[in-house]
């Protein structure tokens, strides 16, 4: 079943995958492949399709052509559910969690659903998956704030809360659309430090996109950079900081960003 | 829906009590409005279980409350079946109902899903306004008595009740059930709930089906405490009437239509019966006022939640 390229086993490949939205080509043949247990951040400046191409594995937007393979079998043209249930993961760029559920109800949730337990009418939630939710909400430090509203914690916390619902469904890829966004820097390399540390321990794989080109270079262990709708170049973080093209669409203008 | 009120044991308690002592101590009269109540509120709480749970806001649940009213009167007139059986049959036909419209209402979103409901309700409305020779039309369904064990008042009282009793526990318990918790995830956020593996509209539409269900089985109720089926049933003024109950009593608490049902029908029944020609005024000023100073309904003045204290804004 697994996919290997020399010894490590292909995660997710992407062959010549295309979007557009009326006149504008937002993701325009793209091409890329994740191992196993990589760190992978899609970088590129505003526009450059890297929202589109996380929503088009993810299934929540329909692709125009090419096709996306996930641990060896064609995901594309799947419907989020279907993508989740197969071990993709994801957050949201706009944070999104269940605002009116309590944070420990938000990875509950999460985790009734996984089980596929989630058409169950007759049992008692709460009782259910108790200590599988405060495990992960220790592991991301939120277990103090487990009977709040999700909707009145902090931004930060939010975000958190989104990774530990997120890893509820012990998925193999977690797609983290730029998980620091609206963060302070400290907070931003603890969030990626902690998800390259949940990464280690358990062999997944992590794509993420990112603005903060810090976070970007602590935490990738390579980079894929998209400009207007192509990955114009790939690697290990010191050969893309390195290369002369992506020195000119992006890393040249980010002192103003 | 979260929260816990003061010692619910101690409520209960008290509830039971005086549900059971109530018709031997009040007027008939009395007896016949906690009974109207009793259907109102479970009307309306199968309707919350889309709105509060869903966040889904049918302006067509008349069509199931219609339905489970005229197929148990219709069993009753044209086979003769006994009156437990039609009764049965009314939440079964009204869940049908709600499985068939609702495949297409899931598929919507907010005002869209709303207006697609109210046009379901009103094709239900002209099918039985106009199918006189089956409907019996404007003229309705006359003489649909309940069995004779429960004929006196205080016996359909004490059905009813526990009727409604049992079905709003079962909502209850579908409100905490997973199923429920990830209904209300649906609410909060339709794109995350999806990425968490829930099937949004398959969902959707299992909440829909329930929700009429319940709907139908107070539509029945109705049918035999009021010995008549009439096709206003479920005309939209019907479907009007759970969301005003429930924004009187609060969307965002289980027990919110309970509480609406009892202040819409003591409202009705002294206002409109006196002053019919003041009833709008009176309903539309009330609320106008509960909408305004208590965005919670009348639960929310008894709820106390320490994470509430400062109201979070709606969205």
């Amino acid at each position: 079943m697994a996919v290997t390229t020399g010894k490590r086993e292909v995660v997710l490949e992407i062959r010549a995958l295309k979007k557009h939205f009326g006149g504008v080509q937002a993701v325009n043949g793209v091409d890329l492949t994740v191992p196993r247990a990589d760190m992978r951040a899609v970088i590129g400046p505003n526009g450059a399709g890297k929202t589109t191409l996380f929503n088009l594995i993810t299934g929540d937007i329909q692709h125009d052509s090419g096709v996306v393979y996930f641990s060896g079998n064609e995901i594309s043209g799947l419907p989020p559910d279907q993508v989740c249930r197969r071990g993709i993961g994801r957050t949201f760029q706009i944070t999104s969690v269940f605002r009116r559920l309590t944070v420990l109800e938000n990875v509950q949730t999460a985790l009734l659903t996984h089980h596929r337990r989630h058409y169950n009418v007759f049992a008692r939630a709460a009782r259910l998956y108790r200590d599988e939710a405060f495990a992960l909400l220790e592991q991301v430090g939120l277990s103090a704030q487990a009977p709040k509203p999700s909707g009145i914690l902090s931004h930060g916390d939010q975000r958190r809360l989104e990774l530990a619902v997120a890893l509820a469904s012990e998925p193999h890829l977690l797609m983290l659309d730029e998980p620091t966004a609206g963060m302070a820097p400290r907070e931003r390399h603890a969030l990626m430090a902690l998800v390259a540390r949940i990464a280690a321990d358990t062999g997944l794989t992590v794509l993420f996109t990112e603005h903060d080109m810090d976070v970007v270079f602590a935490a990738a262990r390579s980079i894929s950079v998209m400009h207007q709708g192509s990955v114009i170049a790939e690697g290990e973080p010191l050969d893309v900081r390195g290369n002369s093209e992506v020195q000119r669409v992006y890393l040249g203008q980010s002192k103003d960003r | 829906m979260t929260g816990k009120g003061p010692r619910p044991g101690a409520w209960l308690l008290a509830a039971v009590v005086v549900l059971l002592v109530a018709p031997h101590v009040i007027p008939t009269f009395f007896v016949m409005l906690f009974i109207e109540i009793a259907i109102v509120a479970l009307f309306a709480t199968s309707f919350n279980l889309l709105m509060g749970f869903g966040g889904m806001v049918s302006f067509g649940h008349a069509a199931y409350f219609a339905l489970g009213a005229y197929s148990a009167a219709l069993l009753v007139k044209k086979v003769g079946a006994p009156m437990l059986l039609a009764l049965a049959a009314g939440p079964v036909v009204a869940a049908a109902g709600a499985l068939l419209f609702g495949l297409f209402i899931v598929r919507l979103t907010a005002t869209y899903f709303a207006m697609l409901s109210l046009a379901f309700a009103q094709i239900v409305f002209t099918v039985i306004f106009k199918w006189t020779a089956f409907t019996g039309g404007d003229n309705g369904l006359l003489n649909i008595w309940p069995a004779a064990f429960l004929k006196s008042p205080p016996a359909y009282y004490y059905f009813t009740v526990t009727l409604v009793s049992a079905s709003l526990w079962a909502l209850h318990a579908v409100g905490d059930s997973p199923f429920g918790y990830a209904l209300k995830a649906v609410r909060d956020n339709p794109r995350r709930a999806r990425f968490i593996g829930v099937n949004v509209r398959r969902h959707q539409l299992v909440a829909f089906v329930i929700s009429g269900f319940f709907s139908g089985l107070a539509g029945g109720l109705f049918a035999f405490f009021n010995g008549s089926v009439f096709p206003d049933f479920a005309y939209f003024n019907k479907s009007f009437e759970p969301l005003i109950v429930v924004l009187l009593g609060g969307v965002q608490s289980f027990f919110g239509p309970l509480a609406g049902a009892v202040g819409f029908k003591i409202l009705e029944t002294f206002i409109a019966r006196q002053w019919p020609v003041y009833w709008p005024l009176v309903l539309g000023t009330v609320l106008i006022g509960v909408i305004v100073l208590l965005p919670q309904g009348f639960v929310g003045l008894l709820e106390r939640r320490p994470w509430r204290s400062r109201p979070a804004s709606a969205k």
